[in-house]
């Protein structure tokens, strides 16, 4: 087999300094479907913004069917015959499905769209590949997996003859991932060739044909994927034992700290998101949430800490219900949160470090007295905490903005933990930052569960939740699956089938 | 120098730079239509200074224009500052105007419809400015606020209501039949605001305004609600993330923000004109807007690109009298102002155009 | 006066007329406003534009003799529409220019521009003809209207289809009605609108498939310049025949309200347009029966507001709906 495309020596380095690929070699064949794996981070997408022609290689080439060729922007990538389907969908709510495909290089009629042949199009294109779609109804009212496929028809109608599906299964259910999956095996028999985005190693060993897998930037290793173990792929994703190596001494339980009963929370969009959720965290230990993405983790946190507000259920802290009540008066109940995305709401990026660090705090003394809040205070507590948690910036006065993001990251650390709280809810806590600062996070997680805190963390990385957590929640579609005790005897895969909804605990139980 | 050195030293230098520039195109404007453009631009830049003489000893002369220069920037220093408290806290609330109309317009039922003594009846009318623009403003800060109507439109609109009720209430309830023109009677002495500098309409205001500024600085600066304004400003989210009642603080923003417009208000009827006039000062209400970009929504910044604006604005009159050149000269160069000073890229845009030319005649040098 | 002879004077073919003449300066900036809206560029400086247009209009058509001295005198009105128009267009670029390459705030550039328009119009007023207020001394032209013959003399009709007098509407009343058709086919029928509503609702998408949202805003804004300056040469070209001091007098204000308030479509802004040109038409009837023309005034403003309102309050309605319907079903 020819290489369809071969990326040579790539390298991309971007203005703030972050290098998001190093000399990265990669090559996919005619028709093959070629699994590009890594964790979060590890420089799979920018790769992909790279041959798609969305960001500019600081350096290497691009070849294409033997020739060298530059891709400046996606206009030129759409000529050259590769499509892409991005994460979060690229298409215009209010517009039908058939105007969507067409999108850009409409048919005509003289002057104006030819709305028939658009929709033939579309039913035609459907059909060869096997694509079902209702080429009239408006994207905003059909569902995420149709969505999905009218992408992958929109790079075909552009005669895409390379696909690339930036983790597609990341919002479908398994019915849905099992329907892309027979798309994409018909796509290939018909000579596409298919570039497959994941860090979900099932689907790896389950749909491509050879795999690549990225750490840190780098490409660190290039298989066959029948030769090699899921395990294999693990090692080479993450570069050392799955599992991290933290000191953490046995749990000692003690009393409830927080209890969610009932809990149920409806979507803006009048979408259930979270149905019937039951659980309980204690003083002394770290509850983990894991989960594929999307499957209500992020509105459970924003229910819990009031950000949004619960339909039903009861969530009580000591003993206290605090459901649909705003932030402050959760926070004053000692929560602390961490929250996923740090850019929209862990900091302010214009204000500075000691305004950041003193968001949940500054209306009380000793920042404020009498009504009269002191720069002085506020800026020696900020100083005190760079230290203690070694936050390295010019100074306090520093705008949020100026600092990497492990440093950010430091920042809400510092802030949440300094708040002395109950109850630490931590969501994707290390996501987006370098190892140091994942240890540093880790550490001060366990630190915290030692003093005798209840830790509820969730994340999607699970190798971080086994290694932490004490008990292991598992999510899917809104709701509790399973609450399992973590130990030697819980295995990935075990946790694997209820995440994927396989299987499920008969009985939740309300207060384990 | 570190980061935060270099950004404190550049930002003064841009605001000159783009004042200057401004100025200066100002002046190519004035040349193409003037016959004595050097003589009108000296009378706009110089025209509020008053000149010291000595011919009859000791005497000061053109107080009343140096006394105009300090009225103009009373009011626009009130309405910067009405300004800057919103846009600290991002919203755009453009209902300055509409609160400022109708501050001028409760000051005159106070002043024509009650009789008290002297102080008693000023303050209650500067009590009613304020009232009326805390509630105006009010009003579309709690639309933004609990029903997300967009705070443009809505103070936009609340403008054009304001207008109506001002030509309403002055047609058919103040109005003095007698008059020429659409006014009313001049205010009670009760109602005006005391003279400060004799020879010039320099009120009571003026001070007001001085300590308006320091009370805004220390809200801003030194209060938990300037925070709030502050992070409400820099990421809703994470102020709600944090635990700031957000609806609290952009309703608030905007009803403080009237309180001063009001003021602003009551300055032109009560200090100024002392009486209501129709049309009273049409499109002033987005002239804090200019103040406040300059003063980048710091309040003691607001004080000296007030002080500056309203210099500019007293020159142009005085330049009108003396010249060819309208005053309308000065909305040109505030309108530059605005478009270079918010042109977050004018600068490396500029260094682009510079880069692309240079390489330009460099591809013509070597194909030639 | 009484009731009847109000509602007689509202419902007769006559009032139809001055709401048409009243809403054609709103249609026309309302166009403008929606083309650069729907295409994610908010353009409020529809009041400056217009104003502009209307000065340069005047002022072009007025010295044409002077400055064109070959041209036919029929000629002036076209060559002051022509020059109102390309101001309008030229201003609407800047906006794009500042906005997209010089990222400023499209809020302030608006704003700037209507003062600038504000400011330059009086200012060169001044040094055209020596006056600050108006154009009075200035024989400047108007745009033709357009009769429709032979219907004259039928009683309703004539009144409905040439206004009071029989001469018929001005050009731009028929071109403002003729511009919501071309604007709906263009939005909805053709590549070019789908391209421009694209880059306003999702601009990623726009991009991703190629479609240059750069260029795509560019020409919207010159586009809602082009519509807006048509309104100002109406008001100064064809409603009065003199420019005045500021004599847009917040119309192109009432034109953003009249876009929201219509849905955000062509034909919801024209209806929109209408009602408010009828209440403005009512405040004057109703002025010359001791009811304070303000009053009326005051609707339009009122209705935008109360509008938005209502919007917000049924979103939120169907936001309760749909969670009082999970509570029923998750309820034990």
């Amino acid at each position: 087999m020819a290489a369809l495309v071969e990326m040579k020596q790539i390298t991309k380095v971007y203005p703030n300094g972050v290098v998001a690929n190093k000399g990265v070699d990669f090559s996919v064949e005619q028709g093959e479907i070629h699994a590009l794996v890594g964790e979060n981070g590890a420089g799979k997408s920018t790769l992909m913004k790279i041959l798609y022609g969305l960001e500019a290689p600081t350096h290497g080439e691009i070849w294409l069917r033997g020739r060298r060729v530059e891709i400046p922007n996606p206009h030129r990538a759409i000529e050259l015959g590769i499509g892409m389907v991005h994460q979060n969908f690229m298409l215009v709510p209010s517009f039908t499905i058939a105007e969507n495909i067409v999108l850009g290089s409409e048919p005509r009629k003289g002057r104006f769209i030819d709305r028939a042949q658009a929709i033939a199009v579309t039913e035609e294109l459907s059909k060869t590949y096997g694509l079902q779609v209702d080429p009239t109804a408006r994207i905003e009212a059909t569902p995420v997996g149709m969505r999905q496929r009218v992408e992958i028809l929109k790079t075909l109608y552009r005669g895409a003859d390379l696909l690339i599906l930036d983790e597609p299964t990341a919002v479908l259910t398994p019915q849905e991932t099992d329907e892309l999956f027979m798309a994409i095996r018909t796509l290939v028999n018909q000579g596409k060739t298919v570039i497959f985005i994941t860090h979900k190693l099932v689907e790896v060993k389950e749909i491509s044909d050879r795999v690549t897998v990225m750490r840190h930037g780098e490409v660190t290793g290039r298989v066959a994927t029948r030769d090699v173990t899921e395990a294999d792929i693990a090692r080479m994703m993450v570069g050392r034992a799955v599992f991290l190596q933290i000191d953490k001494p046995p749990v000692q339980r003690g009393r409830v700290v927080a209890e969610v009963r009932n809990l149920g929370y409806v979507a803006e969009t009048g979408r259930p998101v979270l149905r019937n959720v039951n659980f309980s965290v204690h003083a002394g230990e770290i509850l983990g949430v894991a989960g594929v993405e999307g499957n209500g983790q992020t509105e459970l946190v924003e229910v819990m800490t009031g950000l949004r507000p619960a339909t039903t259920g009861e969530i009580l802290v000591d003993g206290k219900p605090v459901q649909r009540q705003s932030p402050r008066r959760i926070r004053l109940s000692g929560v602390a949160h961490i929250p996923e995305d740090r850019l929209t709401n862990g900091v302010a990026l214009d204000a500075t470090i000691a305004e950041n660090l003193v968001v949940d705090r500054y209306n009380r003394p000793p920042f404020t007295q009498r009504g009269v809040l002191s720069p002085q205070v506020i800026r020696k507590h900020a100083e005190t905490l760079m230290q203690q948690f070694d936050i390295r910036a010019a100074g306090p006065d520093a705008l949020m903005r100026s600092l990497s993001g492990g440093n950010m990251q430091k920042v809400i650390v510092a802030r949440e933990f300094s708040a002395e709280p109950v109850l630490l809810i931590a969501a994707q806590p290390t996501r987006g930052v370098d190892i140091g600062a994942t240890e540093f996070v880790h550490t001060q997680l366990v630190t915290k569960r030692n003093e005798g805190k209840a830790v509820l963390l969730v994340s999607a990385d699970l190798a971080e939740v086994m290694s932490l957590a004490d008990r292991i929640a598992v999510m899917y579609k809104g709701e509790i699956v399973a609450i399992l005790d973590n130990g030697p005897e819980l295995t990935e895969e075990e946790i694997g089938l209820y995440m994927l909804g396989v299987r499920r605990q008969e009985v939740v139980t309300k207060a384990a | 120098m570190n980061m935060k050195g270099m950004t404190k030293f550049v930002e003064p230098v841009r605001i000159i730079a783009v004042v200057l520039i401004a100025l200066a195109i100002g002046f190519v404007i004035t040349a193409l239509v003037s016959k004595e453009p050097v003589q009108a631009y000296t009378a706009l830049l110089t025209g509020p200074l008053p000149r010291l003489s000595f011919e009859n000893g000791f005497e000061i002369k053109n107080i009343n224009r140096f006394g105009n220069w300090l009225e103009e920037s009373t009011t626009l220093i009130l309405l910067g500052l009405a300004v800057s408290i919103v846009f600290r806290a991002r919203q755009f609330s453009l209902g300055a105007e509409g609160q400022m109309l109708l501050g001028a317009l409760m000051t005159a039922v106070i002043a024509l419809k009650l009789s008290l003594p002297f102080p008693a009846h000023m303050l209650l009318a500067l009590a009613a400015a304020m009232i009326i623009g805390f509630l105006w403003g009010l009003i579309p800060g709690l639309l933004k606020a609990y029903l997300s109507v967009d705070e443009i439109v809505s103070t936009l609109m609340l403008n054009v209501i304001a207008l109506q009720l001002f030509d309403l209430l002055l047609f058919n309830w103040l109005r003095d039949p007698a008059a020429g023109f659409v006014g009313t009677v001049p205010f009670p002495t009760s109602a005006v605001l005391p003279l400060l500098i004799p020879g010039t309409r320099v009120s009571f205001m003026t001070i007001l305004m001085l300590i308006a500024v320091v009370v805004v600085w220390f809200l801003m600066a030194r209060t938990p609600f300037g925070f709030e304004l502050k992070m409400l400003g820099a990421n809703r989210k994470f102020a709600e993330y944090g635990g700031i009642n957000t609806k609290r603080v952009i309703a608030l923003s905007m009803a403080v923000s009237g309180i001063l417009a009001g003021l602003a208000g009551a300055h032109l009827s009560m200090g100024l004109l002392k009486r209501l006039t129709i049309n009273l000062s049409p499109g002033l209400g987005f002239e804090g807007i200019v103040v406040a970009l300059l003063a980048r929504n710091d309040p003691r910044w607001v004080l000296l690109a007030g002080l500056f604006y309203g210099y500019l604005r007293t020159g142009a009159q005085i330049m009108e009298r003396s010249s060819d050149v309208t005053r309308e000269v000065v909305l040109i160069i505030q309108a530059i102002i605005i478009l270079l000073i918010t042109a977050e890229r004018l600068f490396p845009f500029v260094q682009q155009w510079v880069q692309l030319r240079r390489s330009r005649e460099e591809v013509v040098v070597e194909a030639g | 006066m009484s009731l009847e002879v109000v509602l007689q004077s509202i419902f007769s073919a006559a009032f139809i007329a001055t709401v048409i003449r009243v809403a054609t300066p709103l249609i026309l900036p309302a166009m403008g406003g929606l083309l650069s809206d729907l295409g994610g560029v908010i353009n409020i400086a529809l009041e400056g534009i217009m104003l502009a247009a209307a000065f340069t209009g005047v002022i072009v058509s007025g010295f044409a003799p002077q400055w064109f001295p070959g041209a036919p005198a029929w000629s002036y009105p076209w060559l002051g529409a022509l020059a109102g128009v390309l101001v309008g267009m030229a201003m609407g670029w800047l906006i794009a220019f500042f906005h997209l390459e010089l990222k400023t705030d499209i809020i302030l550039t608006g704003l700037a521009m209507n003062i600038l328009a504000s400011g330059a119009t009086v200012f060169l007023m001044f040094s055209f003809t020596g006056d600050k207020g108006s154009t009075s001394t200035l024989a400047s032209a108007r745009l033709p209207s357009l009769q429709i013959p032979f219907v004259n003399n039928v009683p309703v009709l004539g009144t409905l289809l040439n206004g009071e007098n029989g001469t018929g509407y001005n050009i731009m009343s028929y071109l403002a009605f003729a511009l919501v058709a071309v604007i709906w086919i263009f939005l909805y029928r053709t590549p070019a609108g789908a391209h421009l509503r694209a880059t306003g609702e999702m601009p990623d998408a726009a991009q991703s498939v190629g479609i240059d949202i750069r260029r795509v805003r560019y020409q919207a804004l010159v586009a809602s310049g082009f519509c807006a300056a048509l309104g100002g040469l109406y008001l100064s070209m064809g409603y009065l025949s003199i420019f005045q001091a500021n004599m847009t007098a917040g119309r192109g204000f009432i034109a953003l309200a009249v876009i929201f308030l219509g849905n955000r479509n062509p034909i919801g802004a024209l209806i929109a347009a209408l009602i408010f040109g009828t209440a403005s038409a009512l405040g004057t009837r109703l002025g010359t029966m001791a009811i304070p023309p303000q009053f009326v005034e005051m609707i339009p403003p009122a209705v935008t507001i109360a509008a938005l309102i209502i919007y917000n309050i049924r979103r939120r309605a169907r936001i309760n709906a749909a969670a009082r319907r999970f509570q029923e079903q998750t309820a034990p």
